[in-house]
């Protein structure tokens, strides 16, 4: 278990935080959120920001105002202070939704879109912690911090379906370049249709982390017996009976593992990171994985 | 439709014709294969294009297809309602005429006479034919013998089940006139449930019922018994059996009982018939007491007013009174010669002690023996010698005074002075007795030896004198004289009554010739002649006693007049004072010859094939193999592996369909369960709290309210005494540990198996250990333990048979002042479930554990009385009913478990001042 490094100031702030009444998404993505706590980290380098990085000579160039001028008055050449660079990202989150990410096996946990709730939610607290702006990628609200911010980020997530009703990202008109966008989601749909959505995220030059979130069934297909399937969301209406459902087993997990490779292959052309999450696995793994993988550069 | 198989028949064969249905069914089933699960599943756009990589039966299976059929065909077979063994074809024509004897020679068989005239209405029912019925008894209503109207086959049942058989003969010539009505008026069938016996106008019915359109008659296969009164033989009471004509071949015995007024056994006796006998006799020898207490003999095991002979005074012992003299001034009691009197009379006469004129004055006496002394006077001698002709016995006794001075009540007349064979101037030995004249009421008796006669009074010898003789010594001289006075008797012993001039009132002998002597007296008289007797309990025709109905009148007085019938049946009549018992066994007789229908009717017996209903069981076994399709269905559907499906129960479930469907088809309601405990468990608590115990009877609902009234007991008792109850355990007394439990309910079945060895053992060792076991045989409405000598209740008889192997000491009803009537609260009733009826404890004088009683026998239904439900609420009403009934059964309950714990406790005298401070006085 990692040690909190926070100082004992902010501990109190959060331990007095999580005594107000929270929306229990926030409470429960602060939970494991706070298993995954890495703190506010500076740039190492020299940049704009309030922490002393170091002083130097003064160099041609340098305005005046920036002269040190009780470390001046120390030495016999004037020095400069410098900053640590304390810039604040933006990450950008997505949850795909639909009735499909309502779909929960006897095995898993919970829906794949709780799943992933929980997953953003807790990423949001983390960045949020850590001084990064959040916003959702399809939501109304630019990109803030704060814990106002987090009330709305969880009140966006838990927003009707209706209001968003895609199951692929779509790119938002203002994103701002550079940026970091988590996206959790089944991702289900046919190949071209993910690489449509995912291009016009590469081409507003994102950092994109995906989250292949899939319930165990999807890949196990564990029923036996003679069944009717019929799907969700954008395939409903559609279904298919299938008299042995253990003699097509092998076929289905042949073709799922082919789409999975094809997502793996795609997000590998477009440079983004692709990690897989099934909902009987622990959340905190997950989290684990994204934030190190946020903070990489 | 049933010739293929003789033994089965269908009530409904109609439906079979669905059966060709089957086909369609098959071709039906065959089609439609088993619907799948529906699921839902988001990646379902991967599983498109997979529908059919394999082959796969989209079809039922042949062996699913099989059952279903199997199941459709058997809901049908079940609807059709077949029935096992239902009997031939009644045959004929016309309406069933179905004639039944319902006179006493039925009663021993009844319930398979029902059975028999039930099945013949079935079987016409089943034939759609019309049912006339004609009962060949008087009715009791005091009708005439006549055929009912046309009746359908459940009205017919409906007064079958309402028929009784009647406490007198069949009237078979009135049957004749109203079976010839009945003929007159088209084609009939006849059948013919007889009772066996030849009758007059039997073979003139038979031939008209043959000649009206066939004629079935069903026999019995053994006649009836017939008990007469029995008779008084001494102490010794005889009794008759008689037996049919047709039984007569061989041996055979009937066991005979002798039953006290409230229903006890007194006595029981064999009676054997000889091959080709028609009567056996049975004595019964009992001590005193119990002969006095004798109210009826009845036949074990048969019922019927035939098998049942009540007693009425006639047959108590005679009252005898010995007289005293006024003053009283006798010094030596056991010298005194009275006492000798009362000692030699008591094993058969009910001695009353008393001077002469009260004797008189009471005016009940069979005999009178009189003592020594002086001459009675003359008015005396002429209320005497009146009482004597009225059919009195008088037994004088010689002495002193009387040698000195006789007086002229004498059988014969007396020397004065008598002589003495001993003596210091006597050459003479004491003398015995002679052999005792042949024609003499002592004709059966020995005098033994050494009985001598020292001194006597003699007769003066007369013409008459050897007439009168009924004893002499070996010299010739009488000892006892006697006269016949009247219709009675004046007897001389010319001895003391004393041992001073003979050692007859010390030898046996002395009793034996009381007895004789005292049994020539003609006992109680009737009332004043020519009072008709009104009826105080009569029996009916299964021999049990009832309340005189509507139409029972007044016994006439004289013997001769007395007809047997619906108006005087067999009973008890008379008054308070004086009861006259009218038994059916005295007025018919049996017939002497068997009947023996002509040639040509068809004769059978009463035993009939049972009839099974097998559409039930059918059906039962169709809803089985239903709920077994649903499982394999549903392991068809994949729903039966518990891997990812999210309703796991389903399997369970249809396990539960499955048992529930077959214990609703097989055996309905019995969900009530008693708790289980392990043995050990229990053992440990029952050790370490006070707990109740109740004995398991196998019997589910009797169980269960065992378990609820001993609950609602403890309950109480914890509420209103000091006694912690914690709750109540069911035992099984073979295996189970008893010690730990202060008593033991154990409510008796009719069915009540018979007890292990092991269990014997247990029981007896926990009575003899201090334990109290409570039967309850819970048929207080059925009889109970009897009173009055009516029957018992079918458990209390089963009890009875039980009970024989355990040590239960002898047993009294409760006395008024037992500890059971004041250990908690004072009370003298002891109702539960049912009121009324003694509750038994052991007598006061088996000294074991304090004297507390062995065991509590009553037939209240307690448990019932006890139960109550969680919130307090009683389980079953109480009868008669009312709250007061109710919370006596409580206080008898707490009373009980108050005496187990607590014993002889308030038997103190301590306690007295303050029971009686209660009792307010």
């Amino acid at each position: 278990m990692d040690v909190d490094p926070a100082p004992a100031g902010r501990l109190a702030a959060a331990a007095h935080r999580l005594t107000e009444p929270l929306p229990p998404l926030l409470v429960a993505a602060e939970r494991v959120a706070n298993t995954v706590a890495l703190g506010i980290h500076g740039r190492r380098r020299v940049g704009v920001g309030e922490t002393f990085w170091q002083f130097r000579a003064y160099m041609p160039g340098d305005t005046i105002g920036r002269i040190d001028w009780r470390q001046t008055a120390k030495r016999d050449t004037p020095f400069v202070r410098e900053l640590e660079w304390e810039a604040s990202q933006t990450v950008h989150l997505w949850r795909a939704d639909g009735p499909g990410m309502g779909y929960a096996s006897a095995r898993a946990a919970g829906s794949k879109r709780a799943r992933a709730d929980l997953l953003l939610m807790a990423l949001a607290i983390l960045l949020d912690r850590a001084g990064e702006r959040v916003a959702l990628l399809d939501g109304e609200n630019p990109p803030a911090t704060g814990r106002s911010n987090l009330m709305r980020l969880a009140a966006g997530l838990a927003a009707p379906i209706a209001d968003r009703p895609h199951d692929l990202p779509t790119v938002r008109p203002r994103l701002p370049a550079h940026g970091a966008v988590v996206l959790a989601g089944d991702f289900l749909a046919p190949l071209p249709e993910i690489e449509a959505a995912l291009a016009g995220l590469a081409a507003r030059r994102q950092r994109v982390h995906v989250i292949h979130l899939l319930d165990p069934a999807e890949l196990a297909l564990p029923f036996r017996g003679r069944i009717r399937f019929h799907g969700l969301g954008r395939m409903a209406g559609t279904d298919t009976l299938i008299p042995r459902v253990d003699s097509v087993r092998p076929l289905y997990q042949e073709r799922f593992e082919a789409h999975c490779a094809g997502l793996a292959a795609l997000c590998r052309g477009l440079g983004f990171r692709l990690a897989r999450h099934t909902t009987d696995q622990p959340v905190e793994s997950a989290l684990m994985g994204l934030a190190q993988g946020l903070a990489a550069r | 439709m049933t010739g293929w198989l003789a033994p089965l028949a269908f009530t409904a064969p109609w439906l079979l014709t669905a059966l060709v249905l089957l086909p369609a069914i098959y071709w039906l089933l065959r089609v439609t294969p088993p619907a799948p699960r529906r699921l839902a599943f988001p990646p379902i756009r991967l599983l498109l294009g997979l529908e059919n990589t394999e082959e796969t039966p989209d079809r039922t299976p042949w062996w699913l297809l099989l059952l279903r059929l199997l199941v459709t065909a058997l809901v049908i077979l079940g609807l059709a309602g077949p029935i096992l063994n239902p009997g031939e074809r009644l045959g004929g024509t016309g309406p069933v005429l179905l004639v039944v004897d319902d006179g006493w020679a039925s009663a021993a068989a009844w319930p398979e006479r029902v059975r028999a005239a039930t099945d013949i209405v079935d079987r016409a029912g089943r034939e759609g034919r019309p049912v006339i019925l004609l009962t060949t008894a008087p009715p009791a209503a005091g009708t005439p013998v006549a055929a009912s109207d046309v009746l359908t086959a459940g009205e017919a049942r409906a007064r079958l089940e309402a028929l009784d058989p009647k406490p007198w003969s069949t009237d078979r010539p009135a049957a004749l006139a109203a079976a010839r009505a009945t003929a007159a008026a088209g084609p009939i069938t006849a059948i013919w449930l007889s009772d066996g016996l030849a009758g007059e106008a039997a073979q003139a019915l038979t031939t008209l019922l043959q000649r009206a359109g066939g004629l079935t008659l069903v026999n019995p296969d053994t006649g009836p018994l017939l008990l007469r009164s029995p008779e008084g033989d001494g102490r010794a009471l005889v009794a008759t059996v008689v037996r049919g004509p047709a039984d007569t071949q061989t041996e055979a015995a009937v066991t005979l009982r002798l039953l006290a007024e409230d229903g006890r056994v007194l006595d029981r006796q064999d009676a054997l018939f000889d091959a080709g006998a028609r009567s056996a006799r049975t004595r019964f020898d009992l001590p005193l007491e119990a002969r006095n207490q004798a109210a009826a003999v009845r036949i074990e095991g048969i019922t019927g007013a035939a098998a049942t002979a009540l007693m009425d005074e006639r047959y108590r012992l005679r009252p005898v009174g010995v007289v005293v003299p006024e003053t009283g001034d006798q010094v030596q009691p056991l010298l005194a010669p009275s006492f000798y009197l009362e000692q030699a009379l008591a094993p058969f006469g009910a001695v009353t002690t008393a001077p002469l004129a009260d004797l008189l004055d009471g005016g009940d006496q069979a005999a009178i023996a009189l003592t020594d002394g002086p001459g009675l006077s003359e008015p005396a001698r002429q209320r005497l010698t009146g009482w004597i002709e009225a059919g009195g016995v008088l037994i004088r006794f010689a002495g002193p005074l009387t040698a000195a001075d006789p007086d002229p009540l004498m059988p014969v007349a007396l020397r004065r002075g008598g002589r003495s064979l001993t003596g210091a101037l006597s050459w003479a030995e004491p003398m015995p007795f002679d052999r005792f004249d042949p024609a003499g009421p002592f004709s059966d008796l020995t005098p033994p030896p050494e009985v001598r006669v020292s001194q006597q009074v003699l007769a003066e010898p007369s013409a008459e004198l050897a007439g009168r003789t009924w004893a002499r010594l070996i010299d010739g001289t009488p000892v006892v004289t006697a006269r016949a006075l009247g219709r009675g008797w004046l007897v001389l012993f010319h001895v003391t009554a004393s041992p001073d001039w003979s050692d007859l009132p010390l030898s046996g002998l002395f009793v034996d010739m009381l007895r004789r002597t005292v049994a020539l007296a003609e006992g109680v008289d009737s009332p004043a002649g020519g009072v008709a007797l009104p009826p105080i309990v009569t029996l009916d025709g299964f021999g049990r006693l009832q309340e005189p109905g509507g139409t029972v009148r007044a016994l006439p007085a004289e013997a001769g007049d007395a007809v047997l019938g619906p108006r005087t049946p067999p009973g008890l009549y008379g008054t308070a004072d004086y009861r006259q018992a009218f038994n059916l066994g005295d007025m018919v007789e049996m017939p002497a010859a068997a009947f023996d229908p002509p040639a040509g009717v068809p004769v059978r017996g009463y035993a009939v094939a049972e009839t099974v209903a097998l559409g039930p069981w059918l059906l039962a076994v169709a809803l089985a193999l239903i709920a077994l399709d649903t499982l394999i269905a549903l392991g068809l559907r994949g729903r039966l592996v518990p891997a990812f499906g999210k309703r796991k129960p389903v399997a369970g479930m249809a396990a539960l369909i499955v048992m529930l469907g077959a214990a609703g088809a097989i055996e309905p309601a019995t969900a009530q369960s008693v708790p289980q405990i392990r043995a050990e468990e229990r053992d440990l608590l029952a050790a370490t709290g006070t707990y109740l115990a109740y004995v398991r009877t196998g019997n589910p609902d009797v169980d269960a309210m065992s378990q609820a009234g001993l609950d609602g007991l403890a309950r109480v008792l914890t509420a209103r005494s000091s006694v912690e109850a914690q709750g109540a355990f069911a035992v099984d007394p073979a295996t189970d540990e008893l010690a730990f439990y202060p008593l033991l309910y154990w409510p008796i079945l009719p069915r009540q198996p018979d007890l292990s060895a092991a269990a014997v053992a247990r029981l007896n060792a926990y009575m003899r250990g201090g334990g109290t076991i409570v039967f309850d045989t819970r048929d207080q409405p059925q009889g109970g333990f009897g009173g009055r000598g009516g029957p018992r209740g079918p458990a209390a008889e089963r009890l009875i048979d039980v009970a024989g192997s355990l040590a239960v000491p002898p047993l009294v009803p409760v006395p008024p002042d037992h500890v059971l009537t004041k250990s908690f609260y004072l009370m003298q009733e002891f109702p539960g479930r049912f009121e009324g009826g003694d509750v038994w404890v052991q007598t006061a004088d088996v000294a074991v554990n304090d004297g507390v009683s062995m065991v509590v026998i009553g037939a209240h239904d307690w448990a019932s009385a006890w139960a109550m439900d969680a919130a307090g609420r009683p389980l079953r009403p109480v009868v008669p009913g009312g709250d007061r009934q109710r919370e006596m059964a409580f206080r008898f309950g707490i009373n009980l478990v108050m005496y187990t714990l607590t014993g002889n406790y308030k038997a103190d005298q301590v306690h007295v001042p303050s029971i009686l401070e209660r009792l307010g006085q």
